[in-house]
């Protein structure tokens, strides 16, 4: 079994950025890992992969990235992937999901995997498409936001719990090839350690341009769906009324508000 | 020698060797000491080659010119005892009779057989009679006596003292699981304490009867032999005489099985033991091994005896089974599934079932077979993962084996296969990412490293940009922890105020790697370390000092292996030298009466037990010593990363039991420490045992600013 | 309805339409005017008609219904209706929830069709064409959009942030659209279990004591649980805590979880995740303590402390004597 698992390089923001001119953010205030659902996606691969009925499969782990994010590949060969893609054009600079997806989808073509694994959503673009935008270019099978999983090999098809609103959960089987987005605490994602990240230096990580994976430079901004015009800072807590003071005070106008409203 | 002369000869001051024996006889006495000298010397021998077999260091462990050297310092600790009476004062005496004895009887057991077989059939020379057959005689009595009297004090320690350290149910084990008493231990070690008796009493009765057959008229020297011979007198000759023969054989042949089953029994510590502590490194636990470049491809830490260095796999096999270790474990003390000692000993046991067949089964004390070298030491049926992670790696256990055996850097060497193969708490495994990621434990923006300065009404200088007299590595808990950064401006205006020229790295600092390292994330310590080291080496200072023994310990002795060379201190030990050169005129203006709690980094491995006293001495304050103090102190249970697992709601933690410990000093009102973590630690563990009342807790810092205050009043009034 | 207006796609699961269908309408009058002022409201369901009086709200021009082959939401069955109403329709804007159904489907509709597009946006407006909000940096900043040279732009809306418009009674005109969805279906419903079953309702609760990441320990729990009991208050979680086996489903506020609306919710070491917003947001009063004084959740409480939650929590039990 051959597993494809898309992953991101995500940002946090440390509490007190800066806004550039241009309307980014000042890099000094980023710290970059790899995005927590992609843990869990990476996991699901691997553990697929080692349960003995996709055993011998091969995990290619891709992102679209600048080279910093090859440290979110470093980690993933460090916790077992086989190989890393990277693709990477200037062009893709703020790309949004749809052009990702676009670029990802010429990957995952070339590799014509059995199993594609995303995470659910990125922890700082929070769009959850990314995964479905790429079963779309793909036209692949999918299940998004799933959170259990079994593999019946006879039958080659998967058996997903997919997590609704409310503590609902819907239970669909799947036909391979198709596209998984994980959820969030589906399993123990690994720990990787840092010799293991150095060692996986000496795994193949390759890094493609546009070209290379078929795309024409025009791509992206065709696929793009959306532009993003400016950031803001939100205007903070809009009606939160401030409790300031020691830890006692607070404690005790919590204590009046709660009995305030109550009663009321 | 003929059958007939006895008396006579009796008469001339010596004795018959092999009185009336048939030379048939004598031929198979001597195959069987032959036999017994091959059994014991394929004993020893095996071991070596098993030793010799451990992948994870050296073979030898020191190059062979360092070895006389180290056998020799071996050997005074031996006959000083100095390691064994350590902390056991009654234990230390009996065993130096022991050792004496046995040593004495048996080197007399030598004399004679090289009279025998040697200066005899081939010089003729007989120097078995006369005075230096009474001498003998003399020396071997008292010495046999010692020997009792040191097997009988053992014997009534183990049945009727019953310490603590010599139970051997394994805090490891539930009850009812196979295993848990370890019953095979406590019958070998009676088998061979009596067995010891058995052999010396059976020499005295020998003489005792040979006396009362010949009456030699010279018992005095030979009083073992002469008591005995009075409760014999009346006895006929002819019985004397088959008594005496048949108990020639039993003393014989039982010391000749006795020397054949030395390396296969608990009698093997004579040899082991001495090895593992004339090959001790004094820095076990201080400075934890790196992982040497041709293994650096190979999976980490030790998974599979195979993975061990020799010099542990020969550590395992030397443990006595005395149990300080099981005794001074703050794990162990807490109610936790670890005792260093049980640990040595499953491996130990692993180790004698690798060797295989019924050999290795009889010298695993157990016989339900097992495995091979390729066998994970880490497991179920070994040594479980909640033991390998209860370890605080206080180095406690290391301080108090009187052989020599590293317990805690072992149990890190296990750590670091578990890290490697994700077998480590979810708690750990994210302190260690967020270590990784931000470069501390808190998760927080290094750029925040030195925002604690930003409440003094001075700036503290940053030691990259100028040059320093001291450069005061911070450390995670003192630049983060909201409770030590008021320790750390306390220490900071204490520096200024004595005009130390000083300056700290800011956000070039990273943590030390100290807890990392001891959590088994060997990788990422090094990260850590090249790091701090790259940084450090750009700054132009005289001495580091650090209020983090944790950093303290990393920086002085582990750094160095990675190319670190430099001066560095504790701030108690700075405090001190200030105090001293009258630059903080502290005048002992207090008089508060206080317990010193040594940090297990800052004491133990670090040896810094008097300067932090000498402070409270200098400052008028009285100093009232807890039971377990200075190297024998108990850790506050945050030591090896300990601090990053949730402790099972229910357990006393070791900070607790520490805290009630100190409030039965009396009339104890302080509760000092020297260390961030401690602060947190204890600050905790005074509110939840309930004691809040009775003690509070002082950073030592924070003394010495307090009784710099009045001073100050006083100046200006 | 001709080329342009909006297209808003109702949402329902087992025979209930999903409040967010309504919210939607009121979303779609802050652009209808930009796009011609008509807004028409697509249902797909096996008897989508029984939806149709319903969402035929004020301002609703005219509600289309789709047939589906499945008892159930089907993913690809789902894609191909809302390409097939895109193609037929053309509208200019088309809306749907940010919902779970929504994350399986519209994102590979937006793909395949083209289209202008954005995800789980908080704010739609015309300004010489569709613009809209949605956080960036998770939501610590917030990002304004415009889609150039789009015909058509599909959004994913929050819940939970436009009012729910009322419920029409038949005023609007129904139509049927006969999409061709036979064989299109590649995943075969199971069942439906609720996994959130446990001894407490946390959406019956009056008072809320909702606890997240920032306990630290599991260690701590039992505290909260204790402060909870003496405060007379449900504790409840977020996600992190279910995740990490920590607290069982049964009392997870959030999208996943139950959606909540006590008449106080006190949440103490809660980020506020986008999730977790969704499930208590329209709780009465909202009162957050959190060390980090940008952390979302400061952005729906009504009262909010930055300030350590333990000691926050020693003082409550304190002030309850």
């Amino acid at each position: 079994m051959k597993f494809v698992v898309c992953v991101k390089q995500v940002a946090s923001l440390d509490e007190e950025f800066e806004l550039l001119e241009g309307g980014g953010v000042d890099s000094d205030f980023v710290e970059w890992e790899l995005n927590e659902w992609d843990t869990f996606s990476l996991e699901a691969a691997l553990a697929l992969r080692e349960s003995g009925e996709g055993e011998g499969g091969e995990v290619v782990a891709v992102t679209v990235g600048e080279q910093e994010a090859e440290e979110a590949l470093l980690a993933c060969l460090a916790r077992g992937a086989d190989r890393a893609v990277r693709v990477w054009d200037e062009s893709l600079q703020g790309a949004d999901p749809l052009a990702v997806a676009r670029v990802l989808a010429a990957v995952v073509e070339r590799e014509s995997p059995d199993l594609v694994f995303c995470g659910v959503q990125s922890s700082d673009a929070v769009t959850g498409s990314t995964g479905t935008a790429l079963a779309g270019y793909l036209d692949m099978a999918r299940v998004a936001v799933v959170t259990a999983l079994s593999y019946d090999a006879p039958s080659s098809t998967l058996t997903v719990d997919r997590e609704l609103e409310s503590g609902l959960v819907e239970v669909v089987r799947i036909g391979l090839p198709a596209l998984l987005t994980i959820q969030t605490g589906i399993n123990e994602p690994r720990y990787a350690t840092l010799r293991a990240i150095k060692q996986a230096r000496e795994k193949p990580l390759v890094t493609y341009g546009l070209e290379d994976v078929g795309l024409d430079a025009g791509a992206v901004g065709v696929a793009a769906g959306a532009h993003t015009i400016e950031l803001q800072t939100p205007e903070r807590g809009a009606g939160a009324q401030l409790l300031d003071g020691s830890p006692a005070e607070v404690a005790a106008r919590i204590v009046e508000i709660v009995q305030e409203r109550m009663s009321g | 020698m003929p059958g007939g002369g006895t008396l006579l000869q009796a008469a001339v001051k010596t004795r018959p060797v092999f009185w009336h024996l048939s030379v048939g006889l004598k031929i198979a006495w001597y195959a069987l000491a032959v036999v017994s000298v091959l059994v014991f010397l394929y004993g020893v021998a095996r071991p070596f080659y098993k030793w010799s077999r451990g992948r994870g260091g050296p073979w030898p462990p020191y190059p062979w010119r360092e070895l006389p050297a180290r056998l020799w310092r071996g050997l005074q600790s031996l006959l000083s005892h100095r390691t064994i009476a350590r902390r056991d004062r009654l234990a230390g005496w009996a065993h130096r009779g022991i050792f004496y004895g046995w040593i004495v009887l048996f080197a007399g057991t030598v004399v004679l057989g090289f009279n025998t077989d040697f200066t005899k059939p081939v010089f003729g020379l007989d120097y078995f009679h006369g005075n230096f057959y009474l001498g003998y005689k003399e020396v071997l009595n008292v010495l046999g006596t010692v020997l009792i009297a040191g097997v009988l004090v053992m014997m009534f320690r183990r049945g009727v003292l019953r310490p603590r350290k010599l139970d051997y149910t394994r805090p490891d084990r539930a009850p009812g699981e196979v295993h848990l008493e370890r019953r095979t231990y406590r019958v070998g070690d009676w088998a061979f304490i009596s067995i010891l008796l058995v052999i010396a009493l059976t020499g005295f009765v020998l003489e005792g009867v040979r006396i009362a057959m010949s009456h030699p008229g010279y018992g005095g020297t030979q009083f073992g032999g002469w008591v005995v011979a009075q409760a014999l007198s009346g006895v006929s000759s002819a019985t004397l005489g088959g008594v005496r023969h048949g108990l020639w054989w039993f003393h014989g042949l039982l010391a000749i099985a006795f020397v054949a089953s030395i390396p296969y029994t608990k009698a093997g510590h004579m040899i082991t033991s001495y090895l593992s502590l004339s090959l001790r490194d004094p820095l076990a636990g201080k400075r934890l091994a790196v992982i040497p470049p041709e293994r650096a491809s190979a999976p980490a830490g030790y998974g599979q005896l195979q993975d061990f260095s020799p010099l542990h796999l020969l550590q395992i096999d030397a443990c006595t089974k005395c149990g300080r270790c099981h005794e001074a474990c703050p794990a162990n003390a807490t109610g936790r599934p670890l005792s260093p000692r049980d640990v040595v000993l499953e491996l130990h046991e692993q180790s004698n079932v690798a060797i295989g067949g019924v050999l290795g089964g009889l010298m695993a004390g157990r016989l339900d077979g097992g495995g091979a070298q390729d066998d994970a030491v880490v497991g179920q049926d070994g040594v479980r993962t909640e033991t390998v992670w209860s370890c605080m790696q206080c180095n406690a256990c290391v301080e108090a084996c009187p052989v020599g055996i590293e317990q805690a850097p072992i149990i890190n060497q296990l750590r670091r296969r578990l890290v490697e193969e994700g077998e480590l708490d979810p708690n750990v495994q994210s302190v260690l990412q967020t270590i990784h990621k931000s470069g501390n434990s808190f998760g927080e923006r290094n750029r925040r490293r030195g925002r604690w300065t930003e409440e003094l009404d001075f700036d503290v200088k940053d030691a990259r940009r100028e040059p320093v007299e001291v450069l005061w590595f911070v450390g995670d808990y003192a630049s983060f922890d909201p409770r030590s950064q008021r320790v750390s401006r306390t220490l900071a205006r204490l520096l200024d105020r004595a005009g130390v020229e000083f300056g700290i790295l800011y956000d070039g600092e990273r943590n030390s790697g100290n807890d990392v390292r001891r959590v088994g994330e060997e990788g990422l310590f090094e990260d850590l370390a090249e790091h701090n080291i790259a940084a450090i080496s750009e700054c132009e200072f005289q001495r580091i000092m650090t209020s983090d023994p944790h950093s303290l310990n990393t920086l002085r002795n582990e750094y160095p292996v990675l190319g670190a060379d430099w001066q560095v201190l504790h701030h108690a030990e700075l405090l001190l030298e200030l105090i001293l050169a009258g630059r903080l005129d502290v005048g002992g203006r207090l008089s508060y009466r206080t317990t010193y709690h040594d940090p297990c980094y800052l004491g133990r491995h670090n040896g810094v037990y008097e300067a932090p006293r000498q402070i409270l001495r200098e400052l008028g304050c009285t100093l009232l010593e807890m039971p377990r103090n200075r190297s024998n102190s108990f850790c506050c249970g945050a030591g090896g990363g300990r601090i990053w697992i949730p402790d099972e709601p229910g357990q006393e933690r070791p900070a607790e039991n520490r805290i009630r410990e100190a409030v039965a000093l009396q009339a104890v009102e302080l509760f000092v420490v020297s260390c961030p973590k401690d602060v947190t630690m204890f600050e905790d563990a005074i509110k939840t045992s309930g004691n809040a009342e009775r003690i509070e807790l002082r950073e030592l810092t924070e003394l010495v600013e307090e009784a710099l205050l009045p001073a100050e009043v006083a100046a200006t009034t | 309805m001709s080329d342009g207006g909006v297209l808003i796609l109702a949402e329902a699961r087992q025979g209930e339409l999903r409040e967010v269908s309504l919210e939607l309408v009121s979303a779609a009058r802050e652009v209808a005017a930009g796009v011609g002022g008509r807004v028409a409201v697509a249902v797909i369901d096996q008897q989508a008609e029984r939806f149709a009086n319903a969402v035929g709200a004020d301002g609703v021009s005219e509600v289309l219904t789709v047939t589906s082959p499945t008892e159930h939401f089907e993913a690809h069955v789902w894609q191909r209706a809302l390409e097939g109403l895109i193609e037929r329709e053309r509208p200019a804007i088309v809306l749907a929830g940010h919902t779970i159904d929504s994350l399986g489907f519209v994102p590979a509709v937006a793909a395949r069709l083209g289209l202008g597009f954005a995800a789980d946006v908080t704010a739609v407006w015309w300004a010489q064409g569709p613009r809209a909000r949605r956080g960036a940096y998770g939501d610590k900043l917030h990002a304004e959009l415009d889609f150039p040279g789009k015909s058509c732009t599909l959004l994913t809306v929050r819940p939970g942030i436009f009012a729910a418009a009322p419920a029409g009674s038949g005023a609007a005109a129904a139509r049927a659209v006969e999409i061709d969805l036979d064989g299109t279906a590649r995943t075969e419903h199971v069942e439906f279990r609720d996994v959130a079953i446990g001894d407490v309702d946390i959406t019956k609760a009056e008072f809320l004591l909702s606890i997240g990441r920032g306990i630290e320990d599991k260690d701590n729990i039992p505290r909260f649980e204790h402060l909870a009991e003496r405060f007379g208050a449900t504790l409840s979680v977020s996600r992190p805590l279910v995740d990490a086996g920590w607290m069982p489903n049964a009392r997870q506020v959030g999208q996943s979880g139950k959606t909540v609306k006590p008449r106080v919710y006190l949440a103490l070491g809660i980020s506020g995740a986008v999730q977790h917003l969704a499930g208590m947001r329209s709780a009465d009063t909202i009162i957050a303590v959190n060390t980090d004084p940008e952390a979302p959740i400061f952005g729906v409480a009504h009262f909010g402390a930055v300030a350590d939650l333990f000691e926050v929590a020693d003082e409550l039990e304190r002030a309850l004597g």
